[in-house]
């Protein structure tokens, strides 16, 4: 008897969902089998990656992190422009780090203005990412889903405690809403009952497992993703079956291995070459485990990515 | 079923002060509150108590006498504190419990034969948590060949596999069935028992009980002899009592893969099928598992 080579059987599929407007618009999702198994499924749209934009000039970035935006850190919508024009982004995320209580506390009118000026300054889908301070956030984003109607932008974390005033702004004003969840398989699910009880449809739920970077468990993130998939996929679990974005960027490039220079600690080795792969890997990891949407920061990084999606992909 | 009433327990908002200040109504109250809704073993968890243990235990252990003659489950960790309970205990104790741990298990063993009391075996070994059903198997046979070597016969033994939250890992809930069943095979004559509440922690507490009731039945399938409850959960009573068969029927049915029809079952049963589906894995817990 010939060898047959053992197949899972698939019974689910993940939710297609559709981000931005307009030709630039991107839709994610509609995976019917484990990430990249194309000899078992179909990955009918290539994971996304989303370049980081900060409302407010960083501190304590690393000199790697920062030199490729050498001139428009202090300009929200120069830089977003930059991501797209010379590193070819496809999806903005925009950080809301200004709006922090504990930081600037910068008001939610200013800081919708900000957000409204770089969604229509650009094409590509916005991802609007608050600081998960509850009333701060459902300050803010009751702002911006009013002044960017129209604009279908991706807007979170929403978590249990602001879900109903964030979603409720997010069904008015049809913007989705990145359900977001403390690396635990069941509160994910549960938000997302949660959420559909609300009235938010599920073309504007994507999912957000919470995830760190190598070194910090990414592992857990890891194993909760993979479970996920398990679940949307060979279990039928209709309230697990959307696309998941991965927040990863912030959480690499804020981590000591990445930001201690190589004059303190020769046997780390090079800064930059460091903190990109770093950045890369825990990106691939993550894309592995199931992610749809990554939020990346380095260009360097980016490119390795996108070179492995299309590698991946590639019939 | 033999049921333990859990409730006499130091992380109780009341007992736990009354235990500290040894105020004996509180405690009283509740002993003859739990003896009323029908359990067979009233447990006394005091802890640790690492301070004063065994004065403690003989306090508590008299404190519940005086208005019970339910047999008592001794729950403390300090086997000074055991002993002391075991010297007082007018009828026949239960030793809650003994786990696998080197230092622990023959001292606690040579106590269970010296007081001719039965004794809960935990399956906790030197690493901790078993990790599946064969290391709850595993463990039962180190258990019963270290008691039957000390002349504790395996009657007196009472097999406790660890059930653990289904909000944390449902294969530790599937483990825990799996190993229900081959325990008659493992240990001819020992009995069995379960930390039951435990399945249900991190639940919203007014759909805990669903899970508690519902996890029993299915242990119940492979022979469970006891469980440790809720002594309030009138409706887990009543199933344990063999007062709600139809239940039971349903709940082994759909464990045999039956697939009910929903819309042909009452309220009541969609949620116990509901829950059999959730702790058979087939089905992701959430908090909401009963609305979908």
């Amino acid at each position: 008897m010939a060898f047959e080579i053992p197949k899972t059987v698939y019974t689910g599929k993940i939710k297609e969902i559709k981000l931005g407007q307009g030709d630039k618009a991107v839709i994610v999702g509609g995976e019917t089998a484990y990430p990249f198994y194309l000899f078992e499924g179909e990955m009918p749209h290539p994971p996304r990656i989303a370049m980081e934009v900060y409302d407010c000039p960083p501190e304590e970035w690393p000199e790697a992190a920062l030199e490729p935006f050498s001139g428009v850190t202090d300009d929200p919508v120069a830089w977003a422009k930059k991501c797209i024009d010379d590193y070819g982004a496809e999806m903005i995320c925009l950080q809301l780090l200004s709006t922090d209580p504990n930081g600037l506390d910068r008001g939610a009118d200013e800081a919708a203005q900000v957000v409204k000026k770089v969604a229509d300054a650009i094409d590509v889908p916005l991802i609007v990412w608050g600081t998960a301070n509850h009333d701060k956030d459902v300050e803010v984003f009751r702002r911006v889903a009013e002044l960017c109607h129209g604009k279908n932008l991706i807007i979170g974390p929403v978590e249990e405690g602001d879900h109903k005033q964030i979603g409720a702004a997010a069904i008015a004003y049809q913007h989705t809403v990145i359900a977001s969840t403390p690396i635990d398989i069941n509160l994910a699910k549960q938000l997302n009952i949660l959420l559909g009880n609300l009235g938010v449809p599920d073309e504007l739920i994507i999912m957000d497992p919470t995830v760190s970077g190598i070194g910090y468990g990414i592992e857990y993130a890891y194993s909760v993703m993979e479970r996920m998939r398990m679940a949307a996929l060979t279990q039928q679990d209709e309230k697990l079956q959307f696309p998941i974005i991965c927040n990863i960027a912030k959480e690499v490039w804020k981590t000591r291995e990445v930001k201690i220079p190589e004059t303190e600690d020769p046997k780390m080795g090079d800064a930059k070459k460091r903190g990109i792969l770093l950045e890369a890997m825990s990106a691939m990891c993550l894309l592995l485990a199931g992610a749809d949407v990554l939020i990346m920061r380095h260009p360097e990084a980016i490119k390795l990515i996108r070179e492995m999606i299309t590698e991946l992909t590639t019939k | 079923m033999v049921l333990i009433g859990e409730n006499i327990n130091i992380m109780s908002k009341t007992i736990g002060p009354a235990l500290k200040e040894r105020d004996p109504k509180p405690i009283q109250e509740l002993a003859k509150a739990e003896a009323e809704a029908g359990v067979d073993y009233l447990d006394l968890n005091i802890g640790p108590a690492r301070k004063a243990g065994e004065e403690l235990m003989t306090w508590a252990v008299n404190t519940v006498q005086e208005v019970t003659d339910k047999p008592l489950s001794l729950d403390t960790t300090n086997l000074a504190a055991m002993e002391a309970g075991l010297k007082v205990a007018k009828n026949r104790p239960l030793i809650n419990s003994i786990s696998l741990q080197p230092d622990r298990m023959e001292p606690g063993l040579k106590l269970a034969k010296e007081y001719d009391a039965d004794v809960i075996a935990l399956l906790w070994g030197a690493e901790g948590m078993p990790r599946d059903a064969n290391e709850r198997a595993m463990h039962t046979v180190d258990f019963i060949y270290k008691a039957n070597e000390l002349g504790i016969p395996n009657e007196k033994i009472w097999i406790d596999p660890i059930v653990s939250p289904v909000s944390v890992e449902i294969n530790q809930v599937k483990a825990c069935l799996e190993f229900m069943a081959m325990l008659g095979e493992i240990a001819p004559g020992c009995k069995s028992t379960v930390g039951l509440s435990n399945i249900s922690n991190g639940t919203p507490a007014h759909l805990r009980p669903w899970l508690n009731r519902t996890y029993m039945v299915m242990l119940m399938r492979y022979g469970l002899y006891s469980a440790i409850v809720d002594a309030f959960d009138a409706e887990l009573v009543k199933l344990a009592r063999g007062e709600k068969p139809e239940i039971v029927e349903l709940v082994h049915r759909i464990m045999d893969g039956e697939k009910p029809d929903f819309s042909s079952l009452t309220e009541e049963e969609v949620k116990y099928a509901k829950t059999v589906r959730v702790l058979s894995g087939e089905s992701l817990y959430s908090h909401s598992w009963l609305e979908i």
